[in-house]
């Protein structure tokens, strides 16, 4: 099993890019010229096949961490914080461009970037947690196995507080008289779905290329300071 | 309904944030393979002086498989 | 049981050593309070609306602040790591950490409340209201605990804490906000957000105590 996960893992530099770029491209032709044109939200409704893929892989990335985490503090490997770091990475840019793309759309169709819905808002604070575990990540070095053990901690307790930061929002805002902005959504037409797809497609390609390229990032700054560590205890004795 | 500007707006950040995100990264990673590389060197050099003791030693738990095998020492 | 009685009055000495940073905290929470008073003009006008958020929010940051503070010494000294080396076990040193900062937090919070109650002229000693401190407490203080005990050695805790902690605890911020304004007759009915309160209490509280013998594994 792991031999084989190994052997699939040396094709990540010959497999991932060209598909990510394929399917990204593929994806930018679908959403702008493919799909139809929404009646009501008219052309901006095309930044959906951006929006709901990075907001659901987002999702992926976080338990990608949340599962690196628990790997790491069950084996006490450092390979695993790198992975739990490389995913929360990915997981926040994929949340800032949900965020970004979301906030873009609701200009034109609600006349206003931000609005205290309940999924902004819960999606904003899984922003700031994450955030928050990257920073402490970031404070101590690649090495330190305390600060990594440490946020792996963070991560598990911020994905288990998921649910309840959703299920509260959604209590604050619709315990609250508001005006309503989301209309239960007609079924899509066929081809808007088929671009939907090839939307998911391409930012789970993309969000498994980057996040290979940046934990071994992490894995490259890890062997830095264990060269580092190397040479000071070579030069001391 | 013509809103065609905040489609552009909204594709505009996404691929200029990715830009920008990847071309830190392979500075990160570029900069982090020279500075292995010369580090590796400084290795090797001190290993000529001392006894070659703790050749595994270098690197982290498990540093195989984790940069691409490149710029190994060259003595 | 009685190991967690021993560590208990142990931690309850030690805060009361301690106390300089305890009367920072308390003293921190009054100023806050005076802050928003300031800020929101508290002075006129019906300040029901407004309390909820105003005593919650001294309390996270009251709580939070007192977190690192309280912690500080003992990691300095290394005593805390002594510890961890007894044989009274992981958890019963969390609980007895948690059950000491939960009653100087909740001493803290007290005499907030007995102050706001003399400030603004609302009664906040009603029992259901002190029922929703001690549940709210009881919840962010175990993450806090938490977050406080195992990172001391982490460079940057005292600043990372709030960052890292604030975000976790916006349910508990919410259910206890409009809990009080529910109890304060804002609106109808303290139950949900009393039911969303202790969901996670008991959550937190979990989480703590079953990840800290874990963070504390040397």
């Amino acid at each position: 099993m792991s031999t084989l996960l190994l052997r699939v893992y040396d094709w990540r530099w010959s497999v991932l890019p060209p598909v990510t770029g394929i399917a990204m491209m593929a994806m930018i032709v679908g959403a702008l010229v493919a799909a139809p044109r929404e009646i009501i939200e008219g052309e901006v409704q095309r930044l959906m096949y951006l929006h709901v893929p990075s907001a659901v892989i987002m999702y992926l990335a976080f338990s990608v961490t949340a599962f690196a985490s628990v790997m790491f503090l069950w084996k006490r490997d450092i390979r695993w914080d790198a992975l739990a770091r490389g995913a929360a990475v990915v997981g926040v840019f994929l949340c800032g461009m949900a965020l970004a793309t979301g906030a873009i759309w609701g200009k034109p169709i609600w006349g206003v970037y931000w609005t205290w819905d309940a999924r902004l808002t819960a999606t904003l604070v899984l922003f700031l947690i994450y955030s928050a575990y990257l920073l402490a990540r970031s404070v101590a070095g690649p090495l330190d196995e305390q600060a990594a053990r440490y946020t792996a901690i963070f991560a598990i307790i911020g994905v288990a507080d998921i649910p309840i930061i959703q299920m509260s929002v959604r209590w604050w805002r619709t315990l609250h008289p508001q005006p309503i902005v989301f209309q239960p959504t007609p079924a899509l037409p066929t081809e808007m779905l088929a671009v939907l797809a090839l939307g998911f497609i391409a930012i789970a390609a993309l969000a498994a290329w980057l996040i290979v390229l940046q934990t071994e990032t992490e894995r490259a700054a890890q062997r830095t300071s264990a060269l580092r560590a190397e040479i000071d205890h070579r030069e001391i004795a | 309904m013509d809103n065609i500007e905040y489609l552009f707006a909204g594709f505009a950040v996404f691929w200029a944030a990715l830009f920008i995100y990847l071309l830190t990264l392979q500075a990160r990673i570029r900069s982090l393979h020279r500075e292995i590389e010369h580090l590796e060197e400084r290795l090797a050099a001190s290993e000529g002086v001392t006894a070659p003791a703790s050749r595994d030693l270098r690197g982290a738990p498990g540093a195989s498989g984790g940069a691409p095998a490149r710029g190994t020492t060259n003595s | 049981m009685t190991s967690l009685t021993a560590v208990v009055a142990k931690d309850l000495r030690l805060a009361w050593r301690n106390r300089a940073a305890w009367l920072s905290a308390m003293a921190f929470s009054t100023i806050a309070v005076l802050t928003y008073s300031f800020a929101f003009d508290l002075a006129t006008g019906d300040v029901r609306p407004l309390l909820p958020g105003v005593l919650w929010t001294t309390f996270l940051f009251a709580g939070v602040f007192a977190a690192g503070q309280s912690f500080q010494e003992e990691v300095d000294d290394g005593t805390f790591d002594a510890l961890l080396f007894s044989p009274v076990g992981a958890t019963t040193i969390f609980l007895g950490k948690l059950t000491a900062n939960l009653i100087a937090l909740l001493i803290i919070e007290c005499s907030q409340l007995v102050l706001a109650t003399i400030l603004f002229d609302v009664g906040l000693l009603t029992p259901e209201l002190l029922g929703i401190v001690v549940i709210g407490t009881v919840g962010y203080v175990s993450l806090t605990t938490l977050l406080a005990t195992m990172g001391g050695h982490v460079r940057g805790r005292s600043v990372l804490l709030p960052v890292l902690s604030l975000p976790l605890l916006v349910p508990l911020l919410i259910g206890a906000v409009r809990a009080t304004g529910a109890s304060l007759g804002l609106e109808a009915g303290t139950a949900p957000w009393m039911l969303l309160l202790l969901v996670f209490a008991i959550w937190s509280t979990l989480a703590a105590v079953l990840l800290f013998p874990i963070a504390a594994e040397q």
